[in-house]
């Protein structure tokens, strides 16, 4: 019998639902489990931090604190294969809207007087460690995870098909199409894997899987500002942290 | 002596624990400490839309986005003034109770259940209580179906909206999640029998209890009142004069009502509303608090009243389903038109009373939010309940702590 492969599943600063997805997996998770030698998994396992090295690291959240930071770096150094678990680790999430309004000022809005306070400016996890493969999304698509773990735990990094949500929307190109209706919908220049499941629950596209590859998304913008105003698509932009990657 | 845990697994976020204890056995320091980053999300809603805010709040926790979506736009709809259909009422109630059950099941028997025996690996754990582990994964399929219907998706659901829902189940969803109810509640049964069974740690210490209350039903999806100990509260008075946040200590800000500590969750609610529990779970309930003259006393029992709650739960979702399948269709959601506004969202989280508030500005912009969690207000509970373990030990500390069923990353966010 060949070795099972080492994977821990460590979380940063997070609201921890790329973890919970996993869990809402049921039984095929535990199936999936029973493939690798889980290390770690703090949310259901009492383990110390694992030792040696590691096939597999997933991470989910933000590096906010110092210990965030520690924990990534460690990871990273023991692990073969470093994976990015969701929005705010691949794009800085919802966290990152902080940086646009100048952080020293939002955290005035919650603590006024107090120093000290751990506020560094949100960056996506690939600006501290090499990051070798990302899954996308707030949250993760948890089948989507499957699905690219059996390639993960053979030593293979997957790819993603650069296609957009659109292609797996049930609104392409029929009169219901967001953009037709002239709402704004980041659908086509997203990319696709959700199986486009804002769309499908009548809630048009943010990004929080993030831009296209190789694509100029400028265009597109131009479009939508005949819909909304410059700002409104900022905002909009802001919320799963495209707009440090998209210029207007 | 010293005693130190540098993490707490199998809690939502991060914490450790520490504590000082004298030759003579008296604890001079004890605190839980919060090593989770502040993500700042009340600083980030500021200026925000109001459309986007129900969105965004629900990031503050991937355990009970539910809770967290649903009581935004509530506070928003109170801001607003805009009224919610009866068919929005029964699917937010629908999905509330769904969570519940969801985040319950999942604490009871994978966080908490390990600490009434000496297992550290949760595979390990399912192996042993097989039967148990089935009860428990079909259970949580089942809230989550629920959740998925109606919230389109478990982790930070897309249908809920300020006004109501984007889009609504069909009367044929309804039936099929009826019809799996009878089986939910019968799973429910193999969990109580579990934890009725167990070794309850022996802990006694008089504290508040703390729940939203109506003199009509147990509560869940919207506070009317709140009652703590024999006190009862407006939620606007309770919020804004009866309890404050400790703003000298971050990032968790622990909150207290004067200078008392108090207790949320399954056993607070328990404790303030086991009249209005379905007929059949408070018989449950009673057979086995008369056994424990001390219960609410002993909030290691808090476990025991989350595997009760489940059933409740699942009564109320049948009941609901039934009405809803009565009604007509309405429309998914309510239009409304932006206004200056403030409002105050209340709801029975699973881990207790969740309270946002949100104040909105005349071009539909928050201009402020505060979000008070459960797990915020009864961290002072729990240190004070931590201080009268004797012996403290690594063990025991562990499971009281876990017995909370405490949310750091909803605490700090």
């Amino acid at each position: 019998m060949t070795k099972k492969v080492k994977v821990a599943i460590v979380s940063l600063t997070a609201c921890e639902g790329c973890q919970i997805v996993l869990l809402d997996l049921g039984k095929k998770f535990f199936d999936f489990l029973k493939k690798v030698e889980l290390v770690d998994f703090g949310l259901i396992e009492e383990t110390p931090f694992p030792k040696g090295k590691l096939g597999i690291a997933f991470v989910e959240g933000n590096p906010i604190t110092k210990e965030d930071l520690r924990v990534l770096k460690k990871i990273r150094k023991q692990a073969k294969i470093l994976v990015v678990l969701g929005n705010c680790a691949a794009l800085g999430g919802i966290p990152e809207m902080k940086n646009y309004q100048g952080k020293e000022k939002t955290i005035r809005y919650i603590y006024k007087t107090l120093k000290n306070i751990v506020n560094p400016e949100i960056k996506e996890v690939d600006n501290f460690v090499k990051v070798d493969f990302t899954l996308p999304g707030c949250p993760i698509t948890n089948t989507e995870f499957l699905k690219y773990a059996k390639d993960l735990i053979k030593g293979k990094i997957p790819k993603i098909p650069q296609k957009p949500v659109c292609s797996e929307c049930p609104f392409w190109g029929k009169e219901t199409c967001f953009l037709r209706k002239k709402e704004p919908c980041l659908g086509p220049i997203t990319l696709a894997g959700c199986q486009a499941v804002c769309a499908k629950n009548n809630f048009s596209c943010y990004g929080c899987r993030g831009p296209l590859k190789n694509i100029k998304p400028q265009g597109f913008l131009k479009t939508l500002e005949k819909m909304r105003s410059k700002e409104e698509i900022e905002d909009d932009l802001e919320i799963f942290g495209l707009k440090d990657m998209i210029k207007i | 002596m010293k005693i130190s845990i540098p993490h707490i697994h199998k809690t939502l976020g991060d914490a450790g624990f520490f504590a000082r204890i004298s030759q003579r056995g008296e604890v001079k320091e004890l605190r839980i400490k919060v090593l989770e980053g502040l993500r700042q999300i009340e600083g980030i809603l500021i200026g925000r839309r109001v459309w986007e805010t129900p969105l965004i709040i629900s990031r503050v926790c991937g355990i009970c986005p539910t809770s967290h979506i649903l009581n935004a736009c509530q506070a928003l709809e109170k801001a607003l003034e805009i009224k919610v259909s009866l068919q929005t009422e029964h699917l937010r109630k629908l999905i509330t109770a769904a969570q519940i059950i969801q985040s319950h099941s999942l604490h009871i028997f994978f966080m908490s259940l390990a600490d009434f025996f000496d297992i550290e690996k949760e595979t390990y754990l399912m192996k042993k209580f097989s039967k148990e582990a089935k009860a428990v994964l079909g259970l949580r399929d089942f809230a989550l179906k629920i959740i998925e219907i109606v919230g389109g998706r478990t982790v930070h659901p897309i249908r809920p909206i300020v006004g109501g829902f984007t889009k609504v189940p069909e009367k044929e969803d309804y039936q099929k999640i009826l019809e799996s109810c009878k089986k939910a509640q019968k799973e429910s049964f193999v969990l109580i029998n579990l934890f009725k069974n167990l070794e309850y740690p022996e802990l006694r210490r008089k504290t508040l209890f703390c729940s939203s209350f109506s003199r009509k039903e147990y509560p869940y999806h919207k506070g009317q009142k709140i009652k703590i100990g024999e006190e009862i509260f407006s939620p606007g008075d309770f919020f804004s004069n009866q309890i404050e946040e400790d703003l000298k200590e971050q990032p968790a800000k622990k909150v207290r009502f004067g200078n008392k500590a108090y207790m949320l969750g399954a056993i607070a609610r328990i404790k303030n509303s086991s009249p209005y529990l379905d007929s059949e779970v408070k018989n449950v309930f009673q057979e086995f608090q008369n056994k424990n003259k001390y219960f609410f006393e002993n909030s290691f029992y808090n476990t025991f009243c989350q595997a009760v709650e489940i059933l409740h739960f699942l009564k109320e979702i049948e009941n609901i389903l039934k009405e809803l399948l009565k009604e007509n269709q309405q429309q998914a959601f309510q239009e409304y038109k932006i206004s200056k506004g403030s409002g105050l969202g209340v709801l029975e989280a699973p881990k207790g009373t969740l309270f946002t508030y949100l104040d909105v500005d005349k071009n539909g912009r928050i201009s402020d939010c505060i979000i008070i969690t459960p797990t915020a207000q009864f961290l002072r509970n729990l240190e004070e309940d931590l201080r009268s373990l004797a012996p403290l030990t690594i063990k025991k500390v562990k499971h009281l702590i876990r017995a909370y069923d405490p949310c750091i990353a909803c605490a700090v966010h």
